[in-house]
């Protein structure tokens, strides 16, 4: 295989992993073109970037879905290769292709990866002849019947998940309590799936009750070396979407961890994976079993935990492994030494998950010893309501999972403030200060379960929202006078 | 629960504190070599001048010399300052006693309740009265009624007493032909049956509109002490007749010991005898005042600092009238009801309301004093106001001729007047509000001499009023009311907040719920504001770019300057200023500022947006469209919103026919914004 060297990326993304994936470019000295749609005219990905390049209206199909103008547009500004980061056309094998048909690198796995583990039925087809412990369930089911079927046929019990083929990122996907909902959830995940994967065919699998949810992280290159990165736990959902991570996983022991890895490396072996991508497992703690769930042939919201534990940029590695480079290291040569925690900061109101887009009139990070910021945004920018609600990761880590804890519990309680839209930070700080989650007893629902106790003990006041109260009455009253309830 | 103080008094001239029992402080003041006085600085002085405006943030300034003053006690709390306190300044009563006790730890702490009302307007059940009572941190409870109906409080009594707190009943004081000694002795007499004597207990006599000349209140207090010689016997008196100082000095000499004052500083024209002067008066004429004088005059310097700021509050109707002794209206009523004329474009009436009301006082016995005064003051402006509204300014007169003959002339002998001055006398009281139908009916409990004469009735309820007297009750509204269910009422408020009330909060709803829920919401809004921000700057905010106020908040130093006050655009003014340094803009909305009217669900026919989202679907894949006038049924997906890429179906939540569509496809909604009216088939 021939080395190339990249000379400028597009990334065909906004946002958190769009900053991210430029800091790594800006460290190795390459050039980046962003991409930006009407509403993300002035978001940081497009001032981080050395070129700019419109794209198309707000909603994601005209702008970030788009693949000819974000092909184009790669053209256009003379960049040679394109990152998809994650979410939008990151699992896209079809945009991996036209890439490729275009003359550019793809930083990313190959198409036919993509598609072999994006198809959920063949993913899991491919786990069992590798050997790796798989959820009951049924494949490219059409209607409710099948599903009753199978559940007959088969003695399954409720709940059971209904799932996108395509999907991924806890989109398109939804639980079933029982038989009334099934056609509704059915209706839901099917045009969920059409609209975020432009592909309707779902399966359905038992869902296993408490379970935790638990992936590893895997980089390789072109010339057969697979790496594991160790393992996170990602346990900590809602509505099926991780709120916080942390490397190593507190569930596991030293066996099942090296268990766990090893079948992870054992798989993506076996399919031919390339560049950095994950493996991820269901693992049902009361029978200390783990079940393959799905493979992410994409960089991962939460591969900064896996950095901060190891040491590496995993980005740094995909470019490297686009350019044709063998990885740098051996199995062997990987030492996590460190506990690293991840809370997902998504504008949206901590009680009610209810999206709260806006200006972020006010934005202060999170500083001192053991803090990583991965932010999406400025103090004065926008968060339209086209698109997803993170727009910023806070990382912490420390020599035991104690030490990150506190870390975090400084920076989410202290150091943090976001003003102009809702966050869910006091709810991120209720959690990791709730006395199961420092025991590590949790499973995926964990807040559901405790929501209001959660609720319970958030932060009543700071001296800082109280100024600010108190600054708005003299304003006011500057501007108007006296007032007539006085 | 104040703890009984290990520590001495920091003044050597504290003889009274929280944490000694009852009996203790009666027998302190017993034991005096001379008289005490109670401060009225904190609450009836800003009541009677000030329209209650005096904010604790400038009041706290003489905590620290009341510490060390030698008071009996500081009168901070009751009345209307909690009203007001809630209403105009935004600050709450308990806030306000804690802060007090933590920089005046030695003071006896006193309130002034009326009985059943307690600190607001209406009579309370008794559970409301127990609740509330039992969770108020006072030390002295002065306890009136304005019908001298010793049987209401009878459940203030009891809880205050229970708790080891100084309960001080109070009698309404005022002259009259019909307010004898021997009416007094025998209200005396009733309060002492109640407090099982008189060791645990000061009583009060209340003279709230300055009405008690030398001699009456010598003979009063006279009478009263020859009958109880153990008694301590306070003597509350406003100043308005310019009579105060001898007054107080005969009150005095016939035993009484101790008496209302205020800082002279503060004295306007309504209020109670000036501090140093009652002390320099006393003093010269043989009596001793337990006071550190030099701390007395520090607190009158204080309020010099911050009265400034008050004038804006201050009754533009100043000065003594000796009159008040015929129309009897109190201090605090007196300048509030000028200011009501004034607003109402009616002052000009002024003159004959206050006659109407020194002739109705003798047909209608009863003690001007909240919630009494409000009665007679809207009764008989309302009179007076619909002659002269009816028949102009000869109407005034007649009215005032026809009431002044039937009183000072016929000796309130109804048949003694002409035919047509009985039928306008029968209308006269047609018109009357529900408050003074409440007193007649007996809601308030009964009146001191005795029911008005049947000739009111008729007045007042026409043909039902024979009904009516039957109908009245003779009961103390404590064992007419019924409970309130106060987890219901708790459920109200959490409802109208959103959340979990504190149990403050709670109590503050209990007296006045509209003004509690508003209170809250302003506080969750603006904070600490009303307590932290200094009078110029709370009232009038910031003048001029370049101008700061600096305070602390929970121990921190902050700082807020004006940068700039912008034109207005819209109805919005956008303040720039610098928090901490920190630049920040607030657009502020101005009384024309156009509100974009945005429909929120509130009916069980009202489908609101579960989410803030956009509209990506009316309808569903199977029906398509739905439009108004289409049915649907229970469960049936009607709308789906779309926010952050997650899909939220709407379903409806019953069998229904569409009434109305409220949004368009594509539109961006808030949570709870009207998306369907249906109706139920």
């Amino acid at each position: 295989m021939m080395n190339k060297t990249i000379q400028k990326i597009l990334i065909a993304n906004r946002g958190v992993p769009a900053v991210r994936i430029m800091h790594t470019c800006r460290d190795r000295q390459i050039p980046t073109t962003a991409v930006y749609s009407d509403p993300d005219r002035l978001a940081h990905h497009v001032f981080m970037a050395d070129a700019a390049v419109h794209i198309g209206e707000a909603p994601p199909a005209e702008s970030y879905l788009n693949m000819d103008k974000l092909v184009n547009a790669a053209l256009k500004s003379g960049s040679d290769a394109i990152h998809p980061g994650w979410g939008f056309l990151a699992e896209n094998e079809a945009f991996a292709q036209r890439v490729i048909d275009a003359g550019l690198t793809w930083i990313g796995p190959s198409p036919e990866v993509i598609r072999m583990m994006g198809d959920k039925i063949q993913a899991k087809v491919l786990a069992q002849k590798a050997n790796v412990p798989t959820i009951p369930g049924i494949s490219s089911v059409n209607n409710i019947e099948e599903i009753r079927k199978w559940m007959a046929e088969e003695n399954v019990q409720f709940p059971i998940m209904i799932k996108a083929a395509a999907g991924g990122g806890g989109k398109g996907m939804v639980k079933v309590e029982n038989q009334d909902q099934m056609a509704t959830a059915f209706a839901q995940t099917r045009s969920e799936a059409k609209k975020s994967f432009g592909d309707e065919t779902v399966l359905v699998e038992k869902y296993i009750e408490r379970g935790r949810h638990i992936e590893v992280q895997i980089v390789a290159d072109q010339h057969g070396n697979v790496v594991h990165l160790y393992e996170r736990e990602c346990t900590i959902q809602r509505r099926n979407q991780k709120v916080i991570e942390e490397a190593p996983s507190p569930s596991l022991d030293d066996d099942l961890r090296q268990e766990l890895c090893f079948t992870a490396t054992r798989l993506m072996r076996e399919i031919g994976y390339t560049t950095a991508g994950t493996v991820e497992f269901i693992f049902d703690s009361a029978t200390r079993k783990f079940y393959f769930l799905e493979v992410n042939t994409r960089l991962q919201v939460e591969h900064g935990i896996t950095e901060l534990i190891t040491g590496l940029d995993i980005v740094g590695i995909m470019i490297d492994v686009a350019e044709g480079r063998p990885l740098p290291f051996k199995q062997t040569d990987i030492h996590p030494n460190r506990w690293a925690l991840e809370v997902r900061l998504n504008a949206e109101d901590p009680k009610t998950f209810s999206p709260s887009f806006g200006n972020i009139t006010r934005l202060q990070t999170p500083m001192g010893p053991n803090v990583r910021v991965a932010s999406g945004v400025y103090e004065g920018a926008d968060i339209p309501p086209y698109y997803d609600s993170l727009f910023m990761l806070l990382m912490t880590a420390g020599a035991d999972r104690k030490d990150a804890l506190r870390v975090m519990d400084r920076s989410l309680g202290r150091n943090l403030r976001v003003e102009g839209v809702k966050t869910l930070q006091p709810l991120l700080l209720s959690i990791i200060r709730h006395p199961s989650f420092i025991e590590g007893d949790f499973s995926t629902r964990f807040i559901e379960e405790h929501m209001d106790e959660l609720i319970s003990r958030f932060r009543e006041k700071n001296s800082e929202d109280e100024v600010l109260k108190i600054a708005r009455h003299v304003a006011e009253i500057s501007a108007l006078g006296p007032q007539k309830w006085m | 629960m104040a703890i009984p103080a290990p520590r001495p008094p920091v003044s050597a001239a504290v003889f009274a504190r929280p944490g000694m029992s009852a009996r203790d402080i009666v027998r302190a003041v017993r034991s005096l070599d001379g008289v005490c006085l109670t401060s009225v600085g904190m609450r009836d002085a800003g009541q009677s001048d000030f329209k209650n405006r005096h904010r604790i943030y400038d009041l706290k300034t003489l905590a620290p010399y009341y510490e060390k003053m030698g008071l009996f006690s500081a009168e901070c709390h009751g009345g209307a300052r909690w009203h007001v306190g809630i209403m105009n300044r935004r600050e709450n009563p308990f806030e306000e006693i804690a802060l007090l006790r933590e920089l005046m730890p030695d003071v006896l702490l006193q309130t002034l309740i009326r009985e059943t009302s307690l600190f607001g307007y209406r009579p309370y059940p008794k559970n409301v009265i127990e609740h509330v009572v039992a969770r108020v941190d006072i030390d002295v409870w002065r306890c009136f009624s304005f019908l001298n109906d010793i049987r209401n409080m009878r459940s203030v009594a009891e809880v205050v007493m229970k708790r080891g707190r100084l309960f001080e009943p109070t009698i309404s004081f005022t002259a009259a032909d019909w307010a004898t000694d021997e009416y007094y002795l025998g209200v005396v007499r009733e309060i002492l049956d109640l407090c099982s004597g008189t060791d645990e207990i000061v009583l009060c006599v209340k003279d709230m509109a300055g009405v008690g000349d030398i001699k009456r209140i010598y003979n009063l207090i006279d009478a009263i002490k020859q009958k109880y010689p153990e008694l301590v016997v306070q003597y509350h008196r406003h100043i308005t007749d310019g009579l105060a100082l001898p007054a107080l000095l005969s009150a005095a000499r016939a035993g009484a010991q101790i008496f209302d004052v205020e800082e002279d500083s503060l004295i306007r024209f309504y209020g109670h005898p000036p501090i140093l002067g009652v002390q320099a008066y006393f003093e010269e004429s043989g009596i001793r005042v337990h006071l550190d004088r030099k701390e007395a005059v520090a607190a009158v310097q204080k309020v010099r600092e911050w009265i400034g700021d008050y004038e804006w509050a201050e009754s533009p109707f100043k000065g003594y009238d000796h009159t008040v002794t015929l129309h009897r209206m109190p201090g605090g009523a007196f300048p509030s009801s000028f200011e009501q004329a004034d607003k109402g474009e009616f002052l000009h009436l002024m003159p004959a309301i206050l006659k109407i009301m020194s002739l109705y006082n003798r047909i209608v016995k009863y003690f001007d004093v909240t919630p009494g005064s409000q009665i007679t003051w809207v009764t008989c402006s309302g009179i007076v106001n619909r002659y002269a509204k009816e028949r102009g300014d000869a109407g005034v007169r007649h009215v005032t001729e026809l009431l002044t003959r039937f009183v000072e002339e016929q000796g309130q002998d109804f048949a003694a007047m002409t035919r047509p001055e009985q039928d306008e006398l029968l209308l006269l009281f047609r018109g009357a509000p529900g408050d003074f139908k409440n007193l007649l009916l007996g809601n308030y409990g009964k009146l001191p001499v005795g029911w008005p004469a049947e000739w009111i009735y008729q007045s007042t309820f026409g043909e039902e009023w024979e009904q009516k007297i039957q109908e009245r009750k003779d009961l103390s509204p404590l064992d007419l009311l019924k409970d309130d269910d106060l987890d219901r009422l708790r459920d109200g408020l959490h409802d109208a907040l959103g959340r979990v009330a504190s149990e403050e909060e709670f109590i503050l709803f209990l007296m006045h719920p509209k003004d509690a829920v508003d209170y809250i919401v302003f506080k969750e809004k603006y904070g600490e504001a009303p307590l932290v921000l200094p009078t110029g700057v709370w009232r009038e905010g910031l003048r001029k770019p370049g101008d700061r106020v600096d305070f602390e908040l929970w121990g921190k130093p902050y700082s807020i300057e004006l940068v700039s006050v912008g034109a207005e655009h819209d109805g919005i003014i956008h303040v720039v200023m610098r928090v901490n340094n920190k630049t920040r803009v607030y657009p502020v909305e101005t009384p024309r500022a156009k509100k974009a009217e945005i429909r929120m669900a509130k009916g069980p026919s009202d489908i609101g947006a579960p989410i803030n989202g956009n509209v990506w679907r009316i309808g569903n894949p199977e029906r398509g469209v739905l439009r108004a006038g289409d049915i649907v049924h229970k469960g049936e997906e009607i709308v789906n919103l779309e926010a952050m890429k997650m899909e939220n179906a709407v379903l409806a939540p019953f069998d229904a026919q569409i009434t109305e569509v409220c949004v368009k496809l594509n539109e961006t909604v808030q949570e709870g914004q009207l998306l369907f009216v249906i109706g139920k088939i």
